[in-house]
C-alpha cells in the first residue's frame, strides 16, 4: 500500500457532497415517478460516488466508448442512484430523472441497455456478476486491455447461486481486473437478508471463494477511496458495512421501507436535511480518462471461407457438424469464441477448443454462469460468442436468457442431445422443452438444422444475426440431405421430398425429419405421396410458404416434433396457419415424460417415428375420403 | 458418547461390500454398453458404509416414513444405487442387467418409478436442495429421527444451486443432514476446477457453515468415524469431503482422463472384475442395515378442503395475489400438512398472510429460486406435506431446470407466481413474467391455474393442494373485482363461462388483468349492440376445448384470445391447440409482441394491445373481414 495517497480533505468533501446529491436525486426521482427502491439507493451512496468520480476511467461524454472501465448494477432495483450519478456527470437532464419510469421515458424502473450507459439489464438478482466475469475474461484474455470491470450487489442477491457460480470462475481465472463491491446493507426486502451484517461471513465466503476480500464501512468515502485503489492480484470483494436508507431518518436500518417510497412531504424534509449537509466545496470531480488500448473489433459479415464439405448421404451427427462449423468459422474471424459447460466432448464444441485453444472458455457445470459470461463477452459489440451444453439444461439458465434479451444481447446458444435421441441416459438429458422457452423470447432466432450442410449454415448465419440464436442439434448421425452449395436463409423452409401430386405435407426438423423421409419412401411404394418439409428455423417459421404447401396438399398437415407438444414446431406451424379454415393439422410430438432405452424403441413409443407418421398419413387420407 | 471403532469383521464386510458393488456397476453398464462405471467405483466405500453401517432403513419397504433418506446428487451413478440396494435384498441382482433397458425401471438416471427413488437426478446440483427440504421436513414439521443423507460429485459443485443448499441447510441448522462429496478430480471433459485441492472444498464448506470432515473416501474405517461424528455434531449440518479416484479399482483406468461415462471395454472387463473379486474376503456375507427409529407419523393422504367458503362480494376489489395469501391461511387452518415456501418477496406475493397464522409452517427461502424450488420438492417427498412455493413468476424462471425435474421426479408441488406480466407496471420487463405459461405448459404433469378473482383463487389453491403432479398458480398484481359467487364450483380444465347472450358475434378467451378488460370491452360493446361472449378458462392446462369449441360455434367461429404474456408457448397457443382440428374457426391473438417497459400498468395494457380498448377494435376487425 506504499504507493497510495489518501485523497485531500477538499476531494473527501466533493466526494461526500456527491453521494449526498446522489441521495437527494433519488429520493425525488423515486417520489415522482411513485416506485422504486430509495432506501437501496441511499445504502451505495458513498460507493457510487468513489467509484464514479474517484476509482473507474471512463468518458463521460461517450459510455459506449471500449476503453472505459465498466459497471454493472448487478443490484438493478437501484437504478436510480446509478441514474443520478448520470446526471451528476452531466450526461442526463434532471427533467430526464423526473420522469422515471414514466411511459416516454428511457429511464426504466431497473437498468436496461435503451440507456446508453448500461450493457445488461439487471434486475433480477445475482446476475450482473456472471457478465462482469464475462466483460473481465474479455479484457484480460481478449482484449488484453487495461479497462477494469466493477459489479456492485446488495446483500441479499448473495443467496443467489449465480453469484457463487461467478464467484468460482472469476478466482478460476484469476481475473484480476474484476472488483465486485458487495453493498450489505442487511435487510433485504421482506426479511433481513440471512447473513445480516456479519461481514465476517461474507468475507470468509469470498475468500474461501477465492477472492481478496476486504471489509470497509460503507459510508466511508475515505476508507472506500482506498480499498478500492488497493493492488491487484486477484478478484477483489469490497464488503461495504451499510446503512439501508442511510440518510433518511424515518427508514434508516429499518424494516418495512424496501421499494417503499417517500411521500412528497417526507421527501422534501430530507432533502432538505441532506441538502444542508453538502458543504460548500471548490473542487470539482471528473471521472479519469481511460487508457486507449483497447483494440478495434469487427464483427460484422462473418463468412465461411468455403461450402461445407460434405457428400449427399455421408453420414454426421448435427452435434458433432456444429462443432466442426464452429471450429472453421473460427478460423476467419478472430473474436468469435466458444464456451461450454464441462461437455465439450458431447456437443463437440471441443473441435474448436483444439483448433483455437485461446478463444475457449471452460465454464464447468455451471449453466447460469456460462450465460452469463456469454452475455458479458458480446457486450459492446467485442465478440462472437457461442455458448454450448446439452439442449436441455439450458432450462437451467433460462432466467439469465430471459433477461439476455431484455439487454438485447446477441449470443449464440447451441443445444445438443435434445429430444429423445439423448436415449439410455433418460429424461433427465433430454432436451423436450427447449424449442417452447426458445421460441418465448421475443428476440429469438431457433434454428433446428437437420444434416451437416445445414448445421453449417445455421452456424454462419447465427454468427450474422442480431438477438439470441439458439441451435438445437441431435446425437445420433443422419445423412447428408443437402448439396453443399444449398442456399439457406433465417425464415425460410426446404422442400426436401415432393411430387406433383402430394397428399399430404409432413413438416418436420432434426430426427423427425428423418423418420419422415423414411415414411415418405415407404408411402411411396403404396402410391402415397407425401411433401416433407424442413423448417430450417423454426422461428420465425416460413408461414406463408408452409401454407402455399398445404394448400397445394389439399389443406392436409402432419407436424412431427422431438419435442412435448406444448410450445415446440407444431405450436408454431399451428400459429402460422390458424386461419385457414380448410386445413387439417395433425400433430406428432412427445405426450409425456419419457425414460431410458434405446433411441428407436423411445421413437416408437412415443409415437413420432417413420411408422407412426405412415399411419398418421393414411387415416388422415382415409377420414378425407370418409368425407367426401 | 464416544466413537467405537467397528471391529475387524465389520469393517472387511464394509469392504467386501464395496467391491461387490464395484463389480455390479461393471457388469450393469457392460450389459447396457452404455453408463458411468467409473463415478461409480470413485462411490464405492462411500456407498457401503452409508448402506450397510450408518444409515437405518427398512430394505424391504424403501418409502417407510422412519427411515433415513439418501438422494443420489449425482445420479449418473445410479448403478451403484442399483447395486446397493441389490445388496440390500431389494432387488434381484439379476435384474441388474436390465439397466437403461426400455422396459426395466431401472433407468440411466435414478428417477421415482424405483421406491427407493424420492427424487430424480441427472441434472446436477439439485439433489442437495432436496435434502434439505427433506431435512427441514425432518427436524421441523415431522420432528422425528430419520436423517438425511446426499452424495454429490465433485463437478456439481460448480452448480450455484448448490451453495444456495448449503446456506440454507446451515441457516436453519439442519444437523440431521450430511452433504458427502465425492471429490474424485474429473469431471466428463476434463478435470473438475478445483482437482483434489480438499482444503479449498473444506473452506467453502465452512464458510457456508457445515461442520467438515476431510477424509479418505476409500478408507471405510474413516468414513465410519466421520459419518459417526456427523450424527453426533449438533447445530450444524456437516459435510463429509471425501477424497477418492474415479475409477478406483478399475486397473489402468483409476484416476485417467477420457473414462467418463464409459462402460469397461467388454475384452478388459472380466479381468477387471476377477481382479477386485480376488480382493474380497467373504463374499458371501452380507450386513443388514440397522432399522430405523418409528417416530415418523403415517401419512395422512385424505383431500384438504376449506373449512369455510370465501369471503367475498360480487364487485369487492382484491387482487389475486393477496387472494392467494388469504386462500393459503386458510387452507393452513384446514390443515397441518400445509406449508408455504417464499423467495424473500412474500410481502409481494402475500405468502406473508400464511406466514402470519402459521409461523411454524413457514419457510423463507430467501433469494434462491432454485433452491426453494429443490426444497418444496424435498418437503413434498413420501406425502410428507402439500408444499406452496411462492415468488414472483418471472423468477421461475430461474428454476426451470429444477421444475423440469419436479415433473421427472412425479412431484406434488404446488408453485405459485406473482406478478405476472405488463399490468405490473413501473417495474420494468426484468420483473414482468411474459413467458411463465410457455414454461409450465411444456411441463408434461402440470395443471396451470390462472385465476381472475379472489373466489377463483382460492378455489385454485384448493384443487391445487390436492391435484397430484406439479401445479402452477399464476396471479396478478392489480386489484379486480370480484366476479364470481362464493358459492360458485370450480374444477380444473373446466372455463366459465362469463358473459352469454343469444346473439354473441365473437368468443373472447381472457384471463387474469385480460379477463377484465374484456368484461369491460364487453360492456362497450354492449352499448353499441355488439353482444360479445366472454370465457375464463380457469386452467390453461388442460384447457376447457369442448367450452371454448362450442362458444366457438355459437359465435360464427370466431375466436379472440388476450393474454398478458408473449404470443409463444401462452393461452393463444393453447387455443389453437385445443381449436386446430376444427375447421371453420378463426383466432386471433392479442397478446404482448416484444420485450415490453416501464410504464403506468393500464398504458402498458393498451400499448401492448391486450386492454378493453384492443379487444373492441379486434371484435370489429373481425366483423370487416
Amino acid at each position: 500500500m506504499e504507493d497510495y495517497h489518501k485523497p485531500d480533505q477538499q476531494t473527501v468533501q466533493a466526494l461526500r457532497n456527491i453521494a449526498n446529491r446522489l441521495r437527494i436525486n433519488s429520493i425525488k426521482a423515486t417520489t415522482a415517478a411513485g416506485s422504486g427502491h430509495p432506501t437501496s439507493c441511499c445504502s451505495v451512496a458513498e460507493i457510487m460516488s468513489v467509484l464514479f468520480f474517484n476509482t473507474m476511467k471512463f468518458r463521460p461524454d461517450d459510455p459506449k466508448n471500449p476503453n472505459n472501465d465498466r459497471f454493472i448494477l448487478s443490484k438493478g432495483h437501484a437504478a436510480p442512484v446509478l441514474f443520478s450519478v448520470w446526471m451528476e456527470i452531466g450526461y442526463l437532464k434532471e427533467s430526464e430523472l423526473m420522469s422515471m419510469c414514466q411511459v416516454d421515458s428511457m429511464l426504466e424502473g431497473h437498468p436496461t441497455p435503451k440507456q446508453q450507459f448500461v450493457d445488461v439489464a439487471t434486475g433480477s438478482l445475482g446476475q450482473g456478476l456472471g457478465v462482469a466475469c464475462g466483460m473481465a475474461y474479455t479484457a484480460k484474455y481478449f482484449d488484453k486491455s487495461s479497462y477494469r470491470v466493477y459489479c456492485l450487489l446488495g446483500d441479499g442477491e448473495m443467496s443467489e447461486g449465480a453469484v457463487w457460480e461467478a464467484m468460482a470462475f472469476a478466482s478460476y481465472y484469476q481475473l484480476d481486473n474484476l472488483l465486485a463491491i458487495l453493498d450489505v446493507n442487511r435487510l433485504g426486502q421482506s426479511d433481513p437478508a440471512p447473513l445480516q451484517h456479519h461481514v465476517e461471513k461474507y468475507q470468509r465466503r469470498c475468500e474461501a471463494f477465492g477472492w481478496h476480500a476486504i471489509i470497509v464501512d460503507g459510508h466511508s468515502v475515505e476508507e472506500l477511496c482506498k480499498a478500492l485503489s488497493q493492488p491487484r492480484h486477484q478478484p477483489i470483494a469490497i464488503i461495504a458495512k451499510t446503512i439501508k436508507g442511510k440518510g433518511i431518518p424515518v427508514a434508516e436500518d429499518k424494516m418495512g421501507w424496501h421499494g417503499k417510497v417517500l411521500s412528497k412531504d417526507i421527501a422534501e424534509s430530507v432533502t432538505r436535511e441532506l441538502q444542508s449537509r453538502i458543504l460548500s466545496c471548490s473542487k470539482r470531480m471528473y471521472p479519469a480518462s481511460p487508457i486507449e488500448d483497447a483494440p478495434p473489433v469487427s464483427l460484422r459479415n462473418v463468412r465461411m471461407p468455403s461450402a461445407p464439405n460434405y457428400k449427399p448421404g455421408e453420414k454426421i451427427a448435427t452435434c458433432k457438424a456444429y462443432g466442426v462449423a464452429l471450429a472453421k468459422l473460427g478460423r476467419y474471424n478472430e473474436r468469435l469464441v466458444a464456451m461450454d459447460v464441462d461437455t465439450k466432448n458431447f456437443t463437440f464444441s471441443e473441435i474448436f477448443k483444439n483448433e483455437h485453444p485461446n478463444r475457449f472458455i471452460e465454464c464447468f457445470s455451471a449453466e447460469q454462469n456460462m450465460v452469463s459470461v456469454a452475455t458479458g463477452c458480446a457486450a459492446r459489440d467485442r465478440n462472437i460468442v457461442f455458448a454450448s451444453g446439452l439442449a436441455t439444461f439450458f432450462s437451467r439458465a433460462y432466467d439469465q436468457l430471459r433477461m439476455a434479451a431484455i439487454s438485447e444481447s446477441n449470443i449464440i446458444l447451441c443445444g445438443s442431445h435434445c429430444g429423445l435421441s439423448a436415449g439410455e441416459f433418460g429424461p433427465a438429458h433430454m432436451g423436450l422443452e427447449d424449442v417452447a422457452i426458445f421460441r418465448a423470447l421475443q428476440t429469438s432466432t431457433i434454428f433446428y438444422p437437420s444434416d451437416g450442410v445445414s448445421t453449417e449454415k445455421a452456424v454462419e448465419l447465427a454468427a450474422n444475426t442480431k438477438g439470441l440464436c439458439y441451435i438445437r442439434t441431435i446425437r445420433p448421425e443422419t445423412s447428408i440431405i443437402y448439396n453443399s452449395n444449398e442456399d439457406l436463409h433465417v425464415g425460410q423452409l426446404k422442400v426436401v421430398y415432393q411430387s406433383k401430386d402430394d397428399h399430404v405435407t409432413v413438416i418436420a426438423a432434426g430426427l423427425t425429419l428423418h423418420e419422415a423421409l423414411a415414411a415418405a419412401e415407404q408411402l411411396k411404394k403404396e402410391r402415397i405421396h407425401i411433401r416433407v418439409i424442413d423448417p430450417f428455423t423454426v422461428k420465425p417459421l416460413d408461414a406463408k410458404t408452409i401454407i402455399d404447401h398445404v394448400r397445394a396438399t389439399r389443406g392436409r398437415v402432419i407436424t412431427v416434433e422431438d419435442h412435448y407438444y406444448e410450445g415446440g414446431l407444431g405450436d408454431a406451424v399451428c400459429s402460422a396457419i390458424v386461419n385457414e379454415t380448410s386445413f387439417t393439422l395433425q400433430r406428432l410430438a412427445v405426450a409425456h415424460v419419457p425414460r431410458s432405452g434405446k433411441m428407436s424403441e423411445l421413437l416408437k413409443i412415443y409415437a413420432i417415428d417413420r411408422d407412426s407418421i405412415t399411419q398418421t398419413v393414411r387415416k388422415m387420407l382415409s377420414s378425407s375420403a370418409n368425407a367426401k | 458418547m464416544s466413537y467405537h471403532k467397528p471391529d475387524e469383521k465389520t469393517l472387511q464386510g464394509l469392504k467386501d461390500i464395496a467391491n461387490k458393488l464395484r463389480i455390479l456397476s461393471i457388469k450393469q453398464t457392460c450389459a447396457s454398453n452404455s453408463g458411468h462405471p467409473t463415478s461409480c467405483c470413485s462411490a464405492a466405500e462411500l456407498m457401503s458404509v452409508l448402506f450397510f453401517h450408518t444409515m437405518r432403513y427398512k430394505a424391504k419397504d424403501p418409502r417407510n416414513p422412519c427411515n433415513d433418506r439418501f438422494i443420489l446428487s449425482k445420479g449418473h451413478a445410479a448403478p451403484i444405487l442399483y447395486a446397493a440396494w441389490a445388496e440390500a435384498g431389494y432387488i434381484k441382482e439379476s435384474d441388474l442387467l436390465n439397466l437403461r433397458k426400455i422396459d426395466s425401471d431401472l433407468e440411466g438416471h435414478p428417477t421415482p418409478k424405483l421406491a427407493f427413488v424420492d427424487v430424480a437426478t441427472g441434472s446436477l446440483g439439485q439433489g442437495l436442495g432436496a435434502s434439505c427440504g427433506m431435512a427441514y421436513t425432518g427436524k421441523y414439521l415431522d420432528k422425528s429421527s430419520y436423517r438425511v443423507y446426499c452424495m454429490l460429485g465433485d463437478g456439481e459443485c460448480s452448480e450455484g444451486s448448490v451453495w444456495e443448499a448449503m446456506a440454507f441447510a446451515s441457516y436453519y441448522k439442519l444437523d440431521n443432514l450430511v452433504a458427502i462429496l465425492d471429490v474424485n478430480r474429473l469431471g466428463q471433459s476434463e478435470a473438475a476446477p478445483l482437482q483434489h485441492n480438499m482444503n479449498t472444498y473444506k473452506e467453502r464448506c465452512e464458510a457456508f457453515g457445515f461442520n467438515t470432515y476431510v477424509v479418505d473416501g476409500h478408507d471405510v474405517e474413516e468414513l465410519c468415524k466421520a459419518l459417526w461424528m456427523a450424527e453426533q455434531f449438533k447445530g450444524k449440518p456437516t459435510a463429509i469431503v471425501a477424497k477418492t479416484f474415479k475409477g478406483k479399482g478399475l486397473k489402468g483406468i483409476e484416476d485417467q482422463d477420457n473414462w467418463h461415462g464409459k462402460p469397461m471395454p467388454k475384452d478388459r472387463a472380466e479381468e477387471l472384475i476377477q481382479d477386485i473379486k480376488s480382493q474380497i474376503q467373504s463374499p458371501n456375507k452380507h450386513i443388514h442395515p440397522q432399522a430405523p427409529t418409528e417416530d415418523a407419523a403415517a401419512v395422512d393422504a385424505t383431500p384438504v378442503h376449506l373449512l369455510k367458503a370465501p369471503e367475498y362480494k360480487l364487485g369487492d376489489k382484491i387482487s389475486t395475489r393477496k387472494a392467494y395469501g388469504v386462500a393459503l391461511k386458510k387452507m393452513g387452518d384446514a390443515s397441518t400438512r400445509v406449508v408455504a415456501l417464499d423467495g424473500d418477496t412474500k410481502n409481494s406475493t402475500f405468502a406473508d398472510i400464511f406466514k402470519k397464522a402459521h409461523p411454524d409452517r413457514f419457510i423463507e427461502c430467501f433469494i434462491a429460486e432454485q433452491n426453494m424450488v429443490s426444497v418444496a420438492i424435498g418437503c413434498a417427498t413420501r406425502d410428507r406435506t402439500i408444499p406452496f412455493a411462492s415468488t414472483f413468476s418471472a423468477f421461475l424462471a430461474r428454476a426451470y431446470d429444477h421444475i423440469r425435474m419436479a415433473a421427472i421426479s412425479q412431484s406434488n408441488v404446488n408453485l405459485v407466481g406473482s406478478h405476472c406480466g405488463v399490468s405490473i407496471g413501473e417495474d420494468g420487463p426484468s420483473q414482468m413474467a411474459l413467458e411463465d405459461l410457455a414454461m409450465f405448459r411444456a411441463i408434461p404433469t402440470c395443471t396451470v391455474f390462472y385465476p381472475s378473482d379472489g373466489v377463483s383463487t382460492e378455489r385454485a389453491v384448493e384443487l391445487a393442494a390436492n391435484t397430484k403432479g406439479v401445479c402452477f398458480i399464476r396471479t396478478s398484481r392489480p386489484d379486480t373485482a370480484v366476479i364470481y359467487d362464493p358459492k360458485e364450483k370450480f374444477e380444473v380444465g373446466r372455463a366459465k363461462v362469463v358473459r352469454k347472450s343469444d346473439d354473441d358475434k365473437v368468443t373472447v378467451i381472457g384471463a387474469g388483468v385480460t379477463l377484465h378488460e374484456a368484461l369491460a370491452a364487453h360492456e362497450q360493446l354492449a352499448k353499441e349492440g355488439v353482444n360479445i361472449r366472454v370465457i375464463d378458462p380457469f386452467t390453461i392446462k388442460p384447457l376447457d376445448a369442448e367450452t371454448i369449441v362450442a362458444s366457438a360455434r355459437a359465435t360464427g367461429g370466431r375466436v379472440i384470445t388476450v393474454e398478458d404474456h408473449y404470443k409463444e408457448g401462452g393461452l393463444g397457443e393453447a387455443v389453437l391447440a385445443a381449436v386446430g382440428e376444427e375447421p371453420s374457426i378463426v383466432v386471433q391473438r392479442l397478446a404482448v409482441s416484444h420485450v415490453p417497459r416501464s410504464g403506468q400498468p393500464q398504458e402498458l395494457l393498451d400499448m401492448f394491445g391486450i386492454s378493453a380498448k384492443s379487444i373492441v377494435a379486434a371484435v370489429k376487425r373481425t366483423f370487416a373481414n
